[in-house]
């Protein structure tokens, strides 16, 4: 195994900070082999408002992927989120200037760099641009133009973008551990990749990571991100929702969700009532199931109403061939998906990680795509640019081969 | 036995009865009209309507010349017999002119009368131009509003929107005619919405439902149009008349009853209308009703339009409006203290027949304290004593009574980056922004 390389995706969430430990071997194949993950205290819609807090429970969940895993953590790839962190697709375009008008490797690299030119205001940094197409002399839906003949190339391309100074909290939250980020990654982007497979991609698909503090969106077409957005709304706001509707802490709230939530309303649950039999409250205290079911259907329904409205607006929803594809905790509410379905009128599906092996608990919950998308991520990278080569790795992977391992 | 509801159309004072009269020649079968006033000549004129000749013995048919005092001591006198004249009515509308003196004087004690004998009371009031002096426009005013204190509902017609509509140069005449006109179409277009079976219908209990008790002061709009475009001309001219004052009756308005009357009606006309009155009235109550008997290819419209504080409770209304022992009235905010009994020439006019009719005056109100008046009344009154406009102070009243006021807690959130998606605070529970009712 020599040959393996270790990658780990750690993902700051609203409610748990989860890191994953990934192994990929030469022929690219990822196997999680590791997993670990922390209650988050001190992260509110996605960002980071308590440095401490959030900082020991990084801490925490790293040290339990270390142990399951048993390698030592010394760098990662972080997901970013947050309302602030925004996609928009830019085009870059460059003449041809040859005399034999080919297309050489050289004007491709300029009609990138031209693409990457983005009037962005001074506090945005750019955290991705991923290429989608390039166009020659207006054919479009060219893959690779090199040793085309060509007056114009174009590139299409999707820039995601985010405020500087709160991309940096995480990442200097990770540095004052002593880590390493390898790159960061937007949380959208990481899911999609961790749950689709290639043929999803072309058809077209739409994933929404419902997560506890910001709702991510992202749509595959052609093979090709297309669209990203965030939304500042998640499980946080049904719980909140639920404890002012139903008069009750927002802890026991939380646990209401998760214990008798739907995503629809169900006529019959109108004059069911649960009882709250726990010592802080009144005793005998009851709530109405059919308020409940209300409150959070309202919620998740206008949630999903802002994507589908969002996505409509961009002219997407035509390419959505092979529906909706759910993932992140919220992806765990009852009839969801039915919700989902209603909401898009396309098929809807829950994401699982299926192109890697693995942990098997880490590959069925949704809630894991972003850390395990973060792996693949940061596979594709290591491919693109491979490490340089360290002198501790040089050293060791010298002493290994004197020994035959 | 007649199963449509029983409609008394009653014109009092010079303008009432000249409106009645035109409203009895075109009036659809089942309304009864009478013409009441205590002027001889006006009433000698009258041949559609019944007529009865008010206060005999005071001022003898010749008219109160403005005295609204004199009016009132006239039509009580003559209680029983107007008793008997809104008997068994279902709906009473009360057609006068407001600032003279039979109308102003005669219209809230009738108003009453026909609320004892359980009919539903629309009072139906024009009042004069503003050219017409500031006396005469005050107690028109000052009418208006103690017709309202009784009516169920009162329908105001002001003379001077209709200038408005016409050019600068227009005669008096023609000016007069286009306001009655108005007047007379509405009247017409609530009855007939009443009375004709319609495929959507609008029965008198909608009518009832919307009004009863409520005190409101509104307005009728009645509209008419032909041709391909009839639907978008009528919202046209709907929107355009003066009654609804570009709209501004209908933003505020807390009912509406539309109907839409035409042959061959479809679907997307009344979508239109709709759509259109809704578009305006968002927050309104709104009963939609369509017949298709009409004439010709003309579309009709009628919407009336109330708008009103609460609904004043039912046990406290009705003994506010009854009579005490004594023979008097006790809640009816009049607006200047009766005066019949300092002045001496109506007692002695009386002396005739006998002190005995004069002795069950039941308008005899003490100047009001404000604790004997209802909180709306007071209100109206304070608020109309501070202005010269008081319909407008009322308006704006009343939308600013629609301002939620609830502040939400947004719990978890309270101190983080708001939500903000396209002006709306995403923090805030769902139900809450939507106005979900958890019951």
């Amino acid at each position: 195994m020599s040959d393996s390389q270790i990658i780990v995706g750690l993902e700051i969430g609203t409610s748990k900070v989860c890191v994953a430990v990934g192994e990929v071997s030469g022929s690219q194949a990822v196997n999680i082999i590791g997993l670990g993950q922390a209650k988050s205290r001190g992260v509110r819609k996605g960002e980071v408002i308590d440095v401490a807090l959030a900082e020991e429970d990084v801490r925490n969940a790293i040290v339990e992927a270390e142990q399951v895993a048993d390698v030592e953590i010394r760098s990662l790839y972080l997901g970013v989120t947050g309302s602030h962190v925004r996609g928009f697709n830019n085009t870059g375009v460059h003449p041809v200037v040859s005399a034999d008008r080919e297309i050489t490797g050289d004007d491709i690299q300029d009609v990138i760099k031209n693409s990457k030119a983005i009037n962005l205001p001074t506090d945005h940094s750019v955290v991705h641009v991923i290429r989608q197409h390039f166009r020659v002399d207006g054919q479009d839906g060219v893959l690779n133009p090199e040793g085309m003949l060509g007056a114009k190339i174009e590139v299409d391309v999707h820039v995601v973008s985010g405020r500087y100074n709160r991309l940096q909290n995480p990442i200097r939250l990770v540095n004052g551990l002593h880590m390493e980020v390898d790159d960061i990654a937007s949380s959208a982007l990481a899911s999609s990749l961790a749950v689709l497979g290639t043929e999803q991609k072309e058809l077209g698909t739409l994933v929404i990571d419902l997560g506890a503090g910001v709702t991510e969106y992202a749509v595959y077409s052609a093979g090709v991100i297309n669209h990203t957005g965030a939304l500042a709304v998640g499980g946080d706001h049904v719980s909140n929702d639920l404890a002012y509707g139903l008069k009750v802490p927002l802890a026991r709230a939380e646990q209401i969700k998760i214990d008798h939530g739907s995503a629809l309303i169900d006529p019959e649950a109108r004059d069911l009532t649960i009882d709250l039999s726990d010592d802080s409250l009144i005793p005998g205290r009851q709530v109405n199931l059919g308020h409940l079911q209300k409150i959070m259907s309202m919620r998740l329904q206008e949630t999903l109403e802002l994507i589908a409205k969002d996505i409509g607006q961009a002219g997407l929803i035509e390419y959505l061939r092979a529906g909706v594809v759910l993932c992140g905790g919220g992806a765990r509410i009852p009839n969801i998906t039915k919700l989902a379905r209603d909401v898009f009128n396309l098929p809807v599906a829950i994401g699982r990680s299926s192109t890697v092996s693995g942990v098997k608990n880490a590959l069925d919950e949704p809630e894991f795509a972003t850390p395990v998308g973060l792996i693949k991520f940061g596979a594709f990278q290591a491919q693109a640019a491979p490490r340089r080569a360290g002198f501790g790795r040089v050293i060791r992977r010298q002493v290994a081969a004197l020994f035959g391992r | 036995m007649d199963v449509n509801p029983a409609i008394r159309l009653i014109g009092l004072g010079e303008t009432g009865v000249k409106l009645v009269e035109t409203l009895a020649v075109i009036a659809p079968e089942g309304v009864v009209a009478h013409s009441l006033d205590t002027d001889n000549r006006s009433l000698y004129r009258c041949h559609q309507s019944r007529t009865f000749l008010l206060g005999q013995a005071i001022p003898c048919g010749l008219g109160t010349g403005g005295d609204s005092a004199l009016a009132r001591a006239a039509v009580e006198s003559d209680s029983d017999e107007l008793a008997g004249i809104v008997d068994q009515a279902d709906l009473v509308f009360i057609v006068a002119g407001m600032g003279g003196g039979t109308g102003t004087g005669a219209a809230p004690f009738l108003a009453n009368l026909a609320k004892q004998a359980g009919a539903l009371v629309v009072g139906v009031a024009a009042t004069p131009f503003d050219c017409e002096g500031i006396q005469r426009c005050n107690q028109a005013t000052g009418g208006l509003r103690d017709l309202k204190q009784v009516a169920d509902a009162v329908f105001h017609f002001p003379n001077q929107d209709f200038i408005q509509l016409g050019d600068a140069d227009i005669g008096l005449n023609q000016a007069l005619e286009i306001a009655n006109r108005h007047l007379c179409e509405s009247v017409l277009g609530v009855s007939r919405m009443l009375l004709e079976p319609g495929i959507l219908n609008v029965s008198f209990a909608d009518l009832e439902s919307l009004v009863r008790n409520r005190h409101s002061l509104g307005a009728v709009v009645h509209v008419e149009a032909t041709g391909d475009d009839r639907t978008d001309d009528a919202v046209k001219k709907m929107l355009s008349h003066p009654a609804v004052r570009g709209g501004e009756m209908l933003k505020e308005a807390n009912s509406l009853l539309v109907h839409i009357s035409g042959a061959e009606l479809t679907m997307a006309e009344m979508d239109t209308v709709t759509s259109a009155i809704g578009g305006c009235a968002p927050t309104a109550r709104l009963v939609v009703g369509a017949s298709e008997r009409a004439s010709g290819e003309a579309i009709q419209l009628t919407i009336v339009i109330a708008h009103t504080g609460t609904l004043a409770e039912m046990g406290d209304d009705t003994s506010s409006l009854k009579p005490d022992p004594a023979g008097k009235v006790s809640g009816l905010g009049f607006s200047d203290p009766y005066t019949a009994f300092s002045a001496d020439s109506y007692l002695d006019l009386g002396t005739e027949t006998g002190n005995s009719k004069r002795a069950g005056f039941a308008y005899t109100p003490p100047a009001p304290t404000a604790d004997a008046l209802p909180p709306e009344c007071r209100e109206d009154l304070i608020r109309e004593a501070a202005s010269e406009e008081p319909n407008r102070v009322k308006r704006r009243k009343i939308v600013q009574e629609m301002l939620p006021l609830e502040i939400v807690s947004k719990g978890r959130f309270e101190n983080s980056e708001p939500t903000i998606h396209k002006g709306e605070d995403l923090d805030q529970p769902t139900y809450i922004r939507r106005g979900a009712i958890l019951n």
